[in-house]
């Protein structure tokens, strides 16, 4: 043992510097990269966001002068070459392991161009199957200059937060280059994207206020930056923008997208000039049955949704939690209200998209034995365009919260 | 030459002539040069007959030889000396080899006029400490007292705890020149036959003039002197003799030496702490879980740093690895180097602590640990997650109470480090790998290093965790004990 | 002191478990997935079912001619020449087996961990671990195995609890995958991927009782083909049928994906260093009984010495081929579908001849 000791330790050295050796200061790290189009086909513009990782260090001395990254932009073929060439003028090299997101411009990915750039970001070793699939109205370098969030200095950070935060609201969907990948290379669904832009463009909205998309926000004040809505894609190329309303039905009918609860106002059924903000719990996944007549290549498909809702705002004042007759009401005046919405959305879906963005596939594989079957059948193309559905919603329970009553107003003006 | 010579030497018996016998043994020892060795001349009263009383002086008790040899002497009357000395033990003696030693070893050596024999009356009186507190292995809860450099003292120590007949304490000599006792001290209806031959075996086999105490005896009888693995527990608490030596294994005493080795052990023994056993079930496996964590980050934690900082950084989670790119953006040393340079720096602080005269001791730990760090940091040689990373790996290390297991660890620590340096987690798990089939290879006294966790033998259990000490039925049976079953028969 | 040393059952079972659970995360899954799509998850399930009736032939020869091991079981059973010859044949196949496996594993560490890096270095590495561990000896192996074997199935736990969430249970549809006809075929020529296990038997003597031997060994096989099966199962589910055609390391893939909360996103090192303790036993463990096997042949009764050489020599056979991945699975898919045939017919032809033997005897 003692000799091998020394013949290991002897060894070492010689094995010591070996290539793969990096120190930590030698490395940047990018958070973010933007992928643009070119004039050209096969060459694309890609942003880097590089963080500095002196920004918010308590050793920088002067502190407050870090910018907390800096972003280039440089022409290239894929990803991987691009950052290297980028060493012209970056001095340390380029890695890409940290990256939580990939903006594409919506531009790029309305061609046909964008399946073959992000086959070669897949490729690579460095950027994870989780890494999040943002697609900005504008260029993704406009995007990524123009995002400047005032609170979360550090860019991983902001982009973790705010993604997080928009997916828990339901504003968007959960994207990331993995679900990209089974989703367009198993053809049969649609696949939703993060729709972001920085551009402001305020919407007068009437009615519900979330039947817009990024941009059109009307606010005053904060990050011009915003995610809001879907990108929709078929087989690799970009359709459509999805609002955030179609967004969070599509999140409540896929059973592989996590929502548990969502903010939403809907009608007030006694008072129609108002809205009634309710959160919306799902608690259990929705229910998808298929009857599916193989000889007609037919399907008739039922949805069911349970869910239970909290009552947040009442603006009308009406006494909802009291009166037994106006909470059936209200029940029944939500869930019809949902209903419509969603039957719109899936016509929407069947005649305009003629697909579906739900990942309902799965549901129609079981009557399949095996995959030439179910490619012949073309669930995407013959079978869901014309299949018969129909949507329930049923509201399991609702709460009104820690408040039993407003304030009744006329004793208030009394 | 010298060696012929004492062998013809310790042939010879004592001749019946008093004087010839007196000058031999003044020849021996130097008589008048040698300061410490008196004879003391006297006549019997109960035969008329010339005596001399031979001895150190150093190591003999005065007033003992004062009350229980001369003042009898010189004023009874009896049949044969056995009645009138009333010291505790007296012994007949024949070969002048014999009253050699026995004068070394602090007896008194009584020649008589006209006799053949001698006798050796034990009065013997080595100085040593007093029974003080463990300091080592300290614990909170169980007995404090430590073994002292006294073998008498220790046995005592011993017996206290193990009140049973057959408890044998059994004396080897070793040693050419200085011949010193070895006790085995052991249970003979439990410990396994074998293993005792081959301690016997082993310590018989030690051919050198000197075997001053027990930490050279260790070296002499181990079997690897070159492992960085102890095989033999060394330790000064008799609770821990005692409780070893219940379950079958052999404890080894030596004068002058304030501890004892307890073999054969395995990797669990070093780990353990008696405080485990002390400690309530819960709270003692607590105390083990800590010490796990301490042992993986002493080991592991700036090897494991090396590894994800040079080779895995997409590991780090991006807020920590940003922090660390600022601060090492100042350093002008590699990563690996700074680790190695702070583990060294930690390394030269506890070893100067040791060394250094107590009163300065507390002193030292406060200049090196945080002025040093503090200063390097601030002269950006050394970045502040280093100083973060070497101080937590030094510190869990003193969880590691054993001082030898301390040293393997300590050991190993670098060897991980420079492994984690070459190919980061590939590298370092091939060390590692290979560090842990070494442990499950070893053996001491042929006991497997990691029984009874793997090979498997019946046993208690005591491996991670230790159970509820109702549940402990056995011995363990890597020691092949002659009795497995008794330790608690209780159900 | 002389304290028994030889393995008992919880040994044989981790030192099976090791060597044929790895299977889950090289690229055998995806092997599978190339003709069979999403139906790859039952094909080691069926494949075992057809060899299964083999080892049971093989344990109860081994038993009945109270052979030391395998070469000795067919000295008896088939002559000295005959038996020798035979032996031989299957240390050919199986020593470029393990030759072409361990390639494949240094190409993952090396594509995953280390791609600046040349496979050579890594492979030297790699080859010195192999070399210096099975040196050490069989009950060592046994011994560190037993060590190992609860962490490395608590990592693997961890894996399938993270990434459950990822699961989509629908995918396993539809059933058959790219077809019955396919996934049969797959299933009976894929048999071989359990022939490791009829290396282990070298190691019949070392045992307390032959009975450890085939209690730990059973049980351990069927723990690892549910385990093969269940990951199988997990692959399919994560990726889907179009996806796991293309992804070689299915295993690496879901470590990069799955994350511990928020704040570790990246935790694939972490199973990497279960996975490779694994995998330096599972090789160390081959090396030894391929040299036992060769030194079996051969009558050198310190094949140990053997270790180093033939070590070096599964690592020049193992850098023969150039590209990694897709000759990989040319390579060892053909290697596969050739040692399934001999691995089923085999035992029973033995056993024919022993029943035969038997009846001239009495």
């Amino acid at each position: 043992m003692a000799k091998f000791c020394w013949l290991v330790i002897g060894l070492m050295p010689i094995l010591f510097g070996c290539e793969d050796m990096v120190e930590l200061e030698k490395q940047s790290y990018v958070v973010a990269v933007g992928i643009d189009k070119t004039d050209q086909d096969g060459t694309y513009q890609f942003t880097y966001q590089i963080a500095n990782p002196e920004a918010g260090s308590s050793l920088a001395a002067n502190n407050a002068d870090q910018a907390p990254s800096e972003i280039i932009s440089i022409v290239g073929t894929d990803l991987m070459t691009t950052s290297s060439t980028a060493n012209a003028f970056v001095t340390k090299q380029m890695v890409m392991d940290q990256t939580r997101v990939l903006i594409i411009s919506e531009e790029l990915a309305r061609t046909d161009q964008f399946l073959r750039v992000i086959q070669s970001v897949a490729r690579s070793n460095q950027i994870r199957r989780g890494v999040k699939l943002v697609i900005s109205k504008e260029n993704a370098s406009q995007f990524m200059n123009n995002n400047d969030p005032a609170l979360e200095q550090r860019p991983h950070k902001y982009y973790q937060y705010m993604l997080s935060r928009a997916r828990e609201t339901g504003l968007i969907p959960d994207a990331d280059i993995h679900r990209f990948f089974q989703i367009t290379e198993g053809d049969a669904d649609l696949f939703l994207g993060i729709y972001a832009t920085t551009i402001e463009d305020p919407k007068d909205v009437s009615g519900p206020e979330d039947t817009i998309v990024a941009g059109e926000i009307p606010k005053h004040g904060g990050n011009s930056t915003q995610f809001m809505g879907a990108a929709v894609f078929k087989e690799g190329i970009m359709i459509d923008v999805l609002t955030a309303e179609e967004t969070r039905i599509a999140n409540i009918l896929d059973k592989t997208m996590k929502m548990d609860e969502l903010l939403a106002s809907y009608p007030d059924p006694v008072a129609p000039e108002y809205n009634v903000a309710v959160k919306y719990i799902q608690k259990n996944e929705p229910k998808i049955e298929i009857n599916y007549d193989r000889v007609a290549n037919h399907a008739a498909i039922q949805v069911i949704i349970p869910f239970e809702a909290e009552i947040i705002a009442i603006p009308s004042l009406i006494n909802y939690s009291q009166v037994d007759s106006y909470k059936e009401r209200l029940k029944k005046s939500i869930e019809s209200y949902a209903e419509h919405v969603t039957r719109q959305f899936i016509k929407k879906t069947q005649e305009f998209y003629r697909a579906e963005p739900f990942y309902w596939s799965l549901y129609i594989r079981k009557f399949f034995k095996d995959i030439p079957d179910f490619e012949e059948a073309d669930w995407n193309k013959q079978i869901y365009p014309n299949a018969d559905i129909t949507v329930y919603y049923q509201m399991k329970r609702m709460h009104f919260g820690k408040m039993l009553d407003d304030t009744h107003l006329n004793e208030v003006r009394d | 030459m010298r060696k012929k010579k004492a062998q013809t030497q310790q042939k010879q018996t004592l001749s019946s002539d008093f004087v010839n016998n007196l000058d031999q043994l003044k020849n021996c020892f130097s008589y008048g040069v040698n300061n410490d060795f008196s004879i003391r001349l006297l006549q019997a009263k109960y035969n008329n007959k010339e005596l001399a009383l031979c001895y150190y002086a150093s190591l003999v008790n005065s007033d003992k030889i004062e009350q229980s040899l001369i003042s009898p002497l010189l004023e009874q009357e009896g049949a044969s000396i056995f009645a009138i000395i009333t010291a505790e033990s007296v012994k007949k003696i024949t070969l002048l080899e014999e009253v050699i030693e026995n004068i070394t070893s602090g007896k008194v050596v009584l020649l008589m006029q006209d006799e053949k024999v001698a006798f050796s009356i034990d009065v013997s009186n080595f100085q040593h400490r007093a029974v003080s507190q463990s300091e080592i292995e300290s614990v909170v809860r169980g007995p404090k007292e430590a073994f002292t450099e006294s073998i008498h003292v220790n046995i005592s120590l011993i017996r206290k705890q193990v009140r049973n007949s057959q408890l044998i304490t059994e004396v080897l000599k070793v040693g050419e020149r200085s011949q010193q006792d070895i006790q085995l001290v052991y249970n003979k209806q439990i410990v396994n036959q074998e293993l005792l031959d081959d301690i016997r075996q082993r310590i018989n086999k030690i051919k050198v003039d000197n075997v001053p105490n027990l930490e050279s005896l260790e070296q002499y009888i181990e079997e690897r002197p070159y492992s960085i693995f102890p095989t033999i527990f060394y330790t000064e608490r008799p609770d821990n003799a005692s409780t070893y030596i219940d379950r079958g294994h052999v404890v080894l005493l030596m004068e002058s030496s304030a501890s004892c080795l307890i073999l054969p052990v395995t990797f669990w023994t070093f780990f353990h702490n008696p405080e485990d056993r002390y400690a309530r079930v819960a709270f003692g496996n607590f105390s083990r879980l800590i010490r796990y964590i301490a042992l993986f980050f002493t080991l592991m934690i700036s090897a494991i740093y090396v590894a994800l900082a040079n080779f895995h950084s997409e590991m780090i989670p991006p807020d920590l690895l940003l922090a660390i790119t600022a601060a090492r953006e100042r350093v002008p040393f590699p990563l690996i180097l700074e680790v190695i340079i702070m583990e060294v720096a930690f390394e030269l602080i506890r070893e100067a602590g040791i060394r250094i005269p107590s009163p300065l001791g507390p002193t030292i730990g406060i200049v090196g640990a945080l002025i040093l760090g503090q200063a390097a940091v601030e002269a950006n040689i050394i970045s502040p997650i280093i100083v973060i990373v070497s101080a937590l790996s030094g510190l869990t290390s003193f969880a590691i109470s054993d001082p030898s297991f301390n040293f393997t660890v300590r050991i190993s620590r670098f060897i991980f480090i420079i492994a984690a340096g070459v190919f980061g987690m590939f590298s370092l798990m091939s060390a590692l790998i290979l560090w842990l089939m070494y442990v499950v290879s070893l053996k001491s006294f042929g006991v497997p290093y990691l029984a009874p966790l793997s090979p498997t033998f019946k046993s208690n259990r005591d491996v991670y965790f230790r159970r509820a000490l109702k549940k402990e039925r056995w011995r363990p049976a890597y020691l092949l004990p002659k009795d497995l079953q008794n330790m608690n028969k209780n159900k | 002191m002389n304290v028994n040393k030889k393995l008992s059952s919880f040994e044989m079972f981790s030192m099976t478990l090791i060597l044929i659970g790895m299977k889950l995360s090289d690229t055998t899954p995806s092997l599978f997935a190339q003709k069979s799509q999403n139906a790859l998850w039952y094909i080691p399930f069926l494949a075992f079912l057809i060899v299964l009736p083999s080892f049971f032939v093989i344990m109860y020869l081994l038993e009945k001619v109270q052979a030391k091991h395998l070469v000795n079981l067919f000295e008896l059973l088939l002559g000295k020449l005959l038996g020798k010859g035979l032996a031989f044949f299957i240390f050919l196949l199986s020593f470029l087996m393990i030759s072409l496996d361990s390639r494949n594993y240094v190409e993952q560490i090396k594509t995953l961990y280390f791609e600046r890096s040349s496979s050579l270095i890594i492979f030297v590495l790699f080859c010195v671990v192999c070399v210096f561990g099975a040196i050490r000896g069989i009950e060592v192996i046994g011994y560190t195995s037993k060590v190992l074997i609860p962490f490395l199935t608590a990592s693997l736990v961890l894996v399938i609890f993270l990434v459950y969430e990822h699961m989509i249970w629908e995918r396993i549809y539809p059933i058959f995958g790219s077809g019955l006809q396919f996934v049969l075929k797959e299933s009976l020529f894929k048999g071989s991927i359990f022939a490791d296990f009829i290396l282990l038997t070298m190691a019949y003597s070392s045992f307390k009782k032959p009975s450890d031997f085939k209690i730990g060994g059973l049980i351990a096989l069927f723990i690892a083909v549910l385990e093969i099966t269940f990951l199988f199962l997990i692959y399919a589910t994560v990726f889907d049928y179009n996806s796991i055609e293309k992804v070689s390391f299915p295993f690496h893939e879901i470590t990069q994906y799955v994350q511990l909360g928020d704040f570790f996103t990246n935790i694939e090192t972490f199973f990497m260093v279960f996975w490779l303790l694994a995998t330096f036993l599972r090789f160390i463990l081959l090396l030894y009984l391929q040299t036992w096997l060769f030194g079996a042949i051969f009558n050198i009764d310190e094949f140990e010495l053997l270790v180093l050489p033939l070590g070096f020599l599964s690592m020049v056979i193992g850098l023969i081929p150039d590209n990694s991945v897709v000759t990989e699975l040319v390579y060892r898919n053909q290697l596969l579908d050739l040692l399934t045939p001999v691995l089923i017919v085999l035992p029973f032809l033995l056993l024919a001849i022993y029943t035969l033997r038997r009846k001239q005897v009495t």
